[in-house]
């Protein structure tokens, strides 16, 4: 894994889906009216024959992209998250979840890395789709992950949400990761131990950086990726929650029915009690900002998932600082 | 937003005053902009002059009539219009952006001066429809306004929200249209046909106006105009995305502009030279 400040990859879903696609003729791509903000610019200029900009009429796009799903095509349908999800939330339930058709929606600027307010950014989209049967729901947390998702995706028969990041992206796994979309993966620390951090998407670098806080100040901590949150890899969340003193999850989302309700559903099932913090978005619309901002005043920092972890194990010192990471211009370094 | 209508217009104005105050709605928009060094400037180049109309022409009544906003990202008009009539203060335009601000990029709850806006588009008539509804209701004579950009009626809500006005003869609703043919992607016309929106709208069950949606005299003819029919009015108005000024260069990106200090300055120089 590599160390913060992360190096930042540009479009690396925009060049990985037209990469994919000129291999792979069956591959459409939709897109209403965010092409570079999608990164389908990229699409768009190379093969333009299959690629649709259908105007601001989501509803409509997906149910064309259902259409051409059921005459055989491959469809990624492009916009932002809440563009994909709760604004056409009938048609995607009916016209592509239900049918379990071959479409895939790629939803971009989760939760509080949008600087435009409630309207534009995605909080419950997790939730949404992950409440759809025949759904999968899929989080990259970095370009590595990225550039393979897209390959991944294509190949898993039926619909797939895909939660994405836009433009800048931060490179943090090794090179020789391998992305399973049946596994979540352990990055750090072993699996017996005090902490065990579960993160998904953007959250993956503050989880880092929490966990070698904790562990630097004496208490171990690990952290398990969960690229795939629908349907979650419940054996290796399960096993890691057996063997630490307390489990974090950590969301750039709502708490409510994502990765952290996930984890909680799961564990509950499996009858373990062992004490579950979710740091997330807390039942609240949020405002606009820069993602700094809005990720210190809405909970999503480094510091959040150190204070669960202390708070969780009653700790009886002073919690320890998360480290202040000084992001130069091109690279990338969490909240 | 409930029960906002903190409008207190100023006193009605003559086309000359009216233009002035287009000329210094694009000056707040550009320094908003400039803030940031990048925004949504050209939104307020094309409707300068119907946010001039709307605001400082004595069209909507102080604290009674409704306006609604349904491009969330046109906030910017709203309050460079806002401050020139007193709705807000000046110095507030100074925080347009930034992190806590609350005249944010993009409206929600918390932006002032209107009585709703939406950040998701094709959403606002459905809301104007329901404000025209709820006067009819209370036997009010309270107008509603409702400002809606072209690239927006891609989304079919509105045209649900159209079907219904026009069956409900919402008399005292009114929709302006900034026709400017932009959107995120290029022109209008690049994306999809909209056209032929008077003939659409009509179809709806609308009466309809097509003007210049520079010329303040047609405007604020349109928006005083009287129903013949019982229909909801549709003013259609054709604008310039650029608002007509030669500084801003053909490449420019309009719908998100990045505003450099030189095209800062060129803007600014041609406004200023305008209102002189």
């Amino acid at each position: 894994m590599r160390e913060p400040p992360y190096q930042i990859v540009l479009k690396p879903y925009g060049a990985a889906l037209l990469e994919l696609a000129r291999r792979r003729p069956e591959i459409m791509c939709l897109g209403a009216d965010l092409t570079r903000q999608t990164e389908t610019d990229l699409f768009r200029d190379e093969i333009p024959d299959r690629f649709i900009n259908v105007g601001v009429a989501e509803a409509n796009m997906i149910g064309i992209a259902s259409g051409l799903a059921r005459a055989g095509h491959v469809v990624f349908v492009n916009t932002f998250g809440v563009f994909c999800t709760r604004r056409c939330f009938d048609q995607i339930a009916i016209s592509v979840a239900y049918p379990a058709v071959n479409v895939k929606i790629v939803g971009f600027m989760p939760g509080l890395s949008s600087p435009g307010g409630p309207s534009h950014q995605a909080i419950e989209d997790v939730a949404l789709m992950r409440a759809l049967p025949n759904m999968t729901v899929v989080e990259p947390a970095d370009a590595v992950e990225t550039q393979q998702v897209v390959a991944a995706v294509a190949n898993h028969p039926g619909p797939v949400y895909l939660r994405l990041k836009r433009g800048e992206i931060p490179k943090i796994l090794d090179d020789d990761y391998r992305l399973d979309l049946r596994k979540a993966q352990r990055l750090t620390g072993s699996e017996a131990c005090d902490v065990c951090i579960i993160a998904s998407g953007m959250m993956l670098p503050a989880a880092l950086a929490a966990a070698r806080t904790l562990t630097e100040n004496g208490v171990s901590a690990s952290v398990i990726n969960v690229s795939v949150i629908k349907p979650l890899d419940a054996a290796t969340i399960l096993n890691a929650a057996r063997h630490c003193c307390i489990v974090v999850t950590a969301e750039n989302h709502t708490v409510i029915g994502g990765l952290g309700s996930a984890v909680a559903e799961a564990m509950a099932e499996a009858g373990i009690a062992t004490p579950l913090k979710r740091v997330g978005i807390a039942d609240v619309f949020a405002e606009s900002g820069s993602r700094e901002y809005l990720f210190y005043r809405y909970g999503l920092g480094t510091q959040n998932i150190i204070g669960a972890a202390w708070r969780g194990l009653a700790i009886n010192r002073t919690e320890p600082p998360a480290p202040v990471i000084e992001s130069a211009p091109g690279t990338y370094a969490p909240v | 937003m409930v029960g906002h209508s903190a409008m207190v217009a100023t006193a009605p104005t003559d086309a000359i005053g009216l233009r002035q105050l287009a000329a210094r709605i694009r000056l707040n928009a550009t320094r908003m902009v400039a803030i940031q060094r990048l925004g949504y400037l050209c939104q307020a180049m094309s409707s300068a002059e119907i946010f001039a109309v709307l605001f400082g022409g004595g069209v909507m009544r102080a604290g009674y009539d409704r306006f609604i906003l349904s491009p969330g990202h046109y906030t910017i008009c709203v309050y460079a219009a806002a401050a020139e009539t007193g709705l807000i203060e000046t110095a507030e335009l100074a925080s347009y952006g930034k992190d806590g601000s609350e005249l944010e990029a993009i409206g929600t709850e918390r932006t002032p001066v209107v009585d709703l806006v939406n950040g998701s588009l094709g959403q606002g008539l459905s809301g104007a429809v329901g404000f025209a509804l709820a006067a009819r209701l209370a036997s009010e004579a309270r107008d509603t306004f409702a400002f809606l950009s072209d690239g927006e009626l891609e989304e079919g809500q509105v045209w649900e929200a159209a079907m219904f006005a026009g069956h409900y003869h919402l008399d005292r609703l009114t929709v302006v249209v900034d026709a400017n043919n932009s959107q995120v992607d290029g022109p209008v016309t690049s994306v999809t046909s909209i056209e032929p929106l008077a003939d659409k709208w009509q179809a709806f069950g609308w009466r309809v106006i097509e003007l210049d949606g520079h010329d303040v005299d047609a405007l604020l003819a349109a928006f005083k105009s009287r129903s013949d029919g019982a229909k909801p009015l549709a003013v259609i108005a054709r604008t310039k995305i650029t608002g007509g000024l030669r500084s801003i260069p053909p490449s420019t990106d309009t719908h998100f502009v990045k505003l450099d200090k030189a095209l800062e300055t060129a803007i600014v120089s041609e406004l200023e030279a305008a209102l002189a």
